[in-house]
């Protein structure tokens, strides 16, 4: 089960659509499971990565994924290598992403990018590494046409998903 | 030999990357007894899913088991993503070998390599579904060892990996298949032997030795071979044993050449053919012609078609 959890106010049915395009791109329920608040403490841009381990308020069981949502900016990540940009993160194989929607206008105009990093970032939890396709949600995000594309994954992200998914209901 | 492991001293709790299976923890380091023999083994529990192996600490070398590489190591892997000098091969039988090398015996470097080969490649045309699982699989060992290295998150060692391979603000180039031609000379040879690259045109010749032997050569291999023991007994054992067949005695000068020796079954030898004598008619093959009725006699009423299948029952008589 996929839970959105929002962090900011959104419309109710811009978000029932956006979990309808989690359902189409997964094959599994998604939700929107309340809202929940930032730690005291945090200032914009958020830290991502201690966002999501420092965040509380959140129901689920064990096998869901919880993607949190967020109009507020999220901070570039230092890295060995330079700067990554960073409109999402999410921990490999783990249970919890966070998106920002911070680069976009709303959620009803740019949708399709918004439901493309959306789907990144739940595949990066479903154990998805970058692909070389760049039609496929798991390209790296930060390229400049990842924000053209439609929100679908690659033959082979798809499959490696589905069996995933498959692996986690049994 | 895998790098890093010439010396490899393992402790329980060292952190060491298992060939093609990830990242593993030493468990334990204890002695047991196979097969009446007492053993060392290694314990390796892999990081990823908890999976346990066994290995003898004679074969770790061989297996291929290394330390997990240094911070420094990733610098010059992040250095070698970074230069545009590795093409793939575009032969794929090659490349799957080369590739299969690198991910087995090429350490971190091999990984890398395999990586960024595969993604150049990509550039010219998308992968088959097979280089795709192995570059899927290269990836995600080189993301566990480069998090395992650094000690930070696998999603981070991916997005450094690939803020690399795919900088920010700029496309992939497409590539065309001349940027991977290679230059004349420059071919690799095939990783075939030693043997079969000596061969020269000559030397393929099938040698004498595959030639059937007939009855008298065997005889008379039989009868060498009785004067090869004799020669050595003469020779001494200082001279150095000559494997093989010995070379064929020369012709004396003068006498005439031998005929070249055929090959296959030696003809059969012809009936010796008596003057005055009808040449045999020849055999012919099939079934013999049935014999003819003798001339004037009446002619016979043509046989009834047999019929098929079982005979009728005899009837009772009626009288009784």
């Amino acid at each position: 089960m996929i839970r959105v959890v929002t962090l900011d106010p959104f419309d109710d049915k811009q978000l029932a659509k956006f979990n309808r395009t989690l359902y189409t791109a997964f094959g599994v329920g998604s939700e929107h499971s309340g809202t929940a608040e930032i730690p005291a403490g945090m200032s914009e841009p958020l830290d991502a990565e201690k966002l999501l381990e420092e965040v509380k308020g959140i129901r689920a069981y064990k096998d869901d994924k919880v993607l949190l949502l967020t109009s507020r900016k999220l901070k570039d990540r230092d890295l060995p290598s330079g700067k990554a940009p960073t409109s999402g993160f999410a921990k490999y194989g783990k249970d919890r992403a966070i998106l920002s929607i911070a680069p976009f206008k709303d959620l009803e105009k740019d949708f399709k990018p918004i439901a493309r990093h959306a789907l990144h970032q739940l595949g990066t939890l479903w154990e998805l590494h970058h692909c070389l396709d760049p039609r496929c949600s798991m390209y790296p995000p930060w390229t400049p046409s990842f924000n053209q594309g439609d929100h679908i994954f690659c033959t082979f992200c798809r499959e490696k998903s589905e069996q995933k998914i498959r692996l986690a209901k049994s | 030999m895998p790098e890093g492991s010439a010396a490899l001293q393992l402790q329980v709790g060292d952190r060491v990357v298992y060939p093609n299976q990830g990242v593993c923890r030493v468990a334990a380091i204890d002695v047991k007894e196979v097969a009446g023999q007492s053993l060392t083994f290694v314990t390796m529990r892999r990081e990823e899913d908890g999976a346990v192996v066994m290995v003898p600490q004679g074969k770790i070398i061989s297996i291929g088991v290394r330390k997990v590489a240094s911070p420094a190591d990733v610098e010059e892997i992040y250095a070698f993503l970074r230069s545009d000098s590795d093409k793939a091969d575009l032969d794929w039988k090659q490349r799957a070998r080369t590739n299969l090398d690198r991910m087995t015996q090429g350490g971190i470097l091999g990984l890398a390599e395999v990586v960024k080969g595969l993604q150049v490649l990509s550039e010219l045309r998308p992968l088959p579904t097979k280089e795709r699982e192995l570059y899927d699989n290269a990836r995600h060992l080189l993301v566990s060892e480069v998090a395992a290295a650094l000690g930070t998150a696998e999603a981070n060692a991916e997005d450094s990996i690939d803020i690399v391979l795919f900088p920010p603000g700029k496309e992939r180039p497409k590539r065309t298949a001349a940027e991977f031609a290679r230059p004349v000379g420059d071919e690799d040879d095939m990783d075939l032997d030693g043997d079969l690259i000596g061969l020269e045109g000559g030397e393929l010749d099938l040698p004498s030795d595959e030639e059937p032997a007939s009855e008298s050569e065997e005889e008379s291999s039989e009868e060498g071979g009785e004067e090869e023991e004799g020669g050595e007994e003469e020779g001494g054992e200082d001279a150095p044993k000559k494997r093989g067949r010995p070379p064929k005695a020369k012709p004396a000068e003068g006498a005439e050449p031998a005929a070249p020796k055929k090959r296959g079954r030696p003809p059969k030898p012809k009936p010796e053919v008596v003057e005055g004598a009808e040449p045999a008619a020849p055999k012919k093959r099939g079934r013999p012609p049935k014999a003819r009725p003798p001339e004037g006699a009446a002619p016979a009423e043509p046989a009834a078609p047999k019929k098929r299948g079982r005979p009728p029952k005899a009837k009772p008589p009626e009288d009784e």
